[in-house]
């Protein structure tokens, strides 16, 4: 058995390093484009979700997030609260927020939206929003009156859903905002854009207004307070550290709102796994094709072999292996590829999508995974040929046209 | 498989492989005889010179091309004796190849028996032939059939490889033989950067280097020319001559027909 494996990975050697060079060449590079194509649109939806979830940390929920306990609507003694969780070593900061939906009306046009009552200073340490302001400055202090919109909410600055906002408010200009019946006039500070729509769909106003608005003047209440830890700090160990402060209401990790998100990443994978299967299809009939082509050049030789006696299953196992060679470095081709060229290469210049900037994220699991699919599809697409052709008659091979 | 064959004990077979090396003289028979176990189901032990190695009994083969039947071979009886250097002749298309291959078992026939040492190989499925072929015959073919992959050396252990020797086995057997057909010094040359007579010497020493019972050569020097079909023939008749080769070589020409024994002419496919 081992002696005629031996005779195989003989002949497979040999018409590796004696045969057609520029079979050789084009099989591998061919191979490798399709390992190229198994993984890129994986890396891309990886790097694509990755790219929201630090959207949504970054602009709208920090790391974790408290929310009123059960069956309430507000968090009481909000600041002391604030103060409670400050005290542990990786909180970098926390905001305390009112968030409730409010309406905007801005000459002929009105639409909803998310508006968020805050402390300016506060909020500063836990999102990244005042540097996201793209027209005007954010909130300060101090101010009252006054309010911040997201791009989607003010129009222009290239809202991705232009024709339901404002319709081009500028900074200076005056909205009405609505709350709970209440309406009052604010005048527009700055105009922010995260690229990242849903925290694009808000506003901010400071909480004194919104606290005015609400009818919940010096309560010291908040919707939920966004917690913003060190980096690296893990979601589940920072909520542990909560409970054990003895915060009884309910805090949640910020992967708990990217539900939605979820959802967008699931009907991806799904589009994604189809791509995989067509594509390991495309795979096999191309390596089928490749090692037919390769085969049928060879006929009379397997014929010659086979009348001197080489067993047909070491001439069919001598074609699979070559066929394993070029599909194994056609993975470690694309896979260096992918892991020293292209993937580090879109971390330096990220490429931009309506998201933002992206990056290809670039699993190994996943690439493993694909180098199987690909390997099994080059066995089973040269197996075939093969074995079709080493079945036929002696006289066929060797004298047949 | 091949129980059929195993047809004496080990040790009487290890006996006749004793006389044959003897014979042949070129082999360390007690390595040869420790093998012998692991290859005995397939290598038949020679008969000595005069016996009949080789029988064709009525051998019928037909082709079907289309609508149209061929009849190639239309009963064809043939003895060839251990030792015997035999040449067919015949018109073309008058069916040499198609015989070569029925005895050779490159090729079936629809009715009829091929016998060899005593083998009906009849009997034998594909793969038994293949094995059979592997350690018993030897093949010249007109266009050297060389696999091109494969330099001088590698073409002619080949099979041995395949019969299961050590690399130092075959390696210096490849060497041995190369050294005899007059290309000691190419081993390591690619076929396609030889010369036709070159490379129809490799394949003869391919065809030789595992001492088949019977070489089969279809036409051998068709393509060289007269110096070079010279030096082949001469080769032929070196191994028949001094290591008692059984051949049976298909020829148009009278020339290389008086190398040899013996002719069986066909004609239409019957003996003539
Ligand atoms: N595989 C085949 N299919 C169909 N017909 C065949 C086949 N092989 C041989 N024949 C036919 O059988 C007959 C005998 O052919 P064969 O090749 O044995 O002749 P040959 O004596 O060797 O001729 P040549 O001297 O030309 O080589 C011819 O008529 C040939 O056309
Ligand atoms: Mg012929």
């Amino acid at each position: 058995m081992l002696e005629k494996a031996k005779v195989s990975f003989f002949l497979a050697g040999r018409s590796i390093t004696r045969g057609n060079k520029g079979i050789t060449i084009f099989t591998v590079f061919v191979l490798t484009l399709i390992f190229l194509q198994l993984v890129l649109f994986s890396s891309m939806l990886a790097g694509v979700t990755l790219k929201f979830n630090e959207l949504m940390v970054d602009f709208q929920t920090g790391n974790v997030v408290v929310e009123p306990k059960e069956e309430e609507r507000y968090i009481e003694g909000a600041s002391a609260l604030q103060k409670k969780i400050e005290s542990l070593p990786q909180v970098v900061g926390t905001s305390a927020r009112l968030k409730t939906s409010g309406n905007f009306r801005y000459k002929e046009k009105e639409m909803g939206a998310t508006v968020y009552g805050i402390d300016p200073g506060d909020e500063t340490f836990v999102t990244g929003l005042e540097d996201a302001v793209i027209s005007g400055e954010f909130l300060s202090r101090p101010d009252r009156g006054e309010v911040i919109l997201g791009r989607e909410v003010s129009g222009g600055y290239g809202a991705l859903m232009e024709s339901r906002s404002l319709g081009g408010v500028e900074v200076g200009d005056t909205v009405e905002l609505t709350i709970s019946g209440k309406t009052r006039e604010f005048r527009v500070k700055g105009i922010y854009s995260t690229l990242f729509f849903m925290a694009d769909a808000g506003a901010y106003i400071s909480r004194a207004d919104m606290e005015e608005m609400l009818g919940v003047e010096d309560l010291d209440l908040a919707h939920e307070i966004a917690v913003k830890t060190t980096e690296g700090t893990d979601e589940y160990e920072t909520r542990t550290a909560l409970l054990s402060l003895g915060i009884r209401e309910n805090i949640r990790t910020w992967h708990e709102f990217a539900g939605i998100l979820r959802l967008i990443e699931n009907t991806l994978g799904l589009v994604r796994n189809i791509m995989n299967a067509i594509g390991l299809l495309i795979a096999f009939v191309i390596i089928f094709v490749v090692i037919y082509v390769n085969i049928v050049n060879k006929k009379r030789q397997i014929g010659v072999q086979k009348a001197i006696g080489i067993e047909q299953n070491v001439i069919v196992l001598s074609f699979v292996l070559q066929a394993m060679l070029y599909a194994g470095t056609g993975v470690i081709l694309g896979y260096c590829f992918m892991r020293f060229g292209l993937a580090p290469y879109t971390v330096a210049h990220p490429v931009q999508i309506p998201l933002g900037e992206m990056s290809l994220k670039f699993d190994d699991a996943e690439a493993i995974n694909r180098a199987v699919l690909l390997f099994l599809a080059s066995i089973v697409g040269s197996v075939i040929p093969a074995y079709k052709l080493a079945e036929k008659d002696l006289l066929d091979l060797i004298w047949g046209k | 498989m091949g129980n059929g064959m195993q047809t004496e004990t080990e040790k009487e077979v290890g006996k006749e492989f004793e006389k044959e090396f003897e014979k042949i003289g070129t082999e360390n028979i007690a390595d040869r005889k420790k093998e012998a176990g692991a290859e005995i189901e397939m290598k038949t032990p020679p008969e000595k010179t005069g016996d009949v190695i080789i029988e064709g009994i009525d051998i019928v083969r037909t082709f079907r091309m289309g609508e149209v039947q061929v009849r190639a071979l239309r009963g064809v009886s043939v003895k060839i004796l251990h030792g015997e250097f035999i040449a067919i002749m015949g018109p073309s298309g008058s069916g040499k190849t198609t015989l070569l291959n029925q005895l050779g078992l490159l090729d079936t026939p629809n009715s009829g028996k091929v016998i060899i040492n005593g083998i009906d190989t009849s009997l034998m499925s594909d793969k038994e032939k293949g094995k059979f072929r592997l350690h018993n015959l030897g093949y010249v073919f007109q266009d050297y059939a060389l696999l091109p992959e494969l330099n001088a050396s590698e073409n002619v252990y080949i099979s041995l490889m395949m019969q299961g020797r050590s690399k130092a086995e075959y390696e210096s057997a490849a060497a041995e033989i190369l050294a005899a057909v007059g290309l000691g010094d190419r081993l390591a040359q690619l076929p396609s950067k030889m010369s036709g007579g070159q490379q129809q010497r490799v394949s003869i020493a391919r065809a030789l280097a595992h001492k088949p019972i019977i070489l089969f050569a279809d036409e051998p020097c068709a393509n060289l020319d007269s110096q070079t079909s010279k030096e082949v023939l001469d080769l032929f008749k070196k191994f028949n001559k001094e290591y008692g080769q059984t051949i049976v070589m298909v020829t148009h020409e009278d020339w290389h027909a008086a190398y040899t024994d013996r002719v069986i002419r066909l004609k239409d496919g019957m003996l003539e």
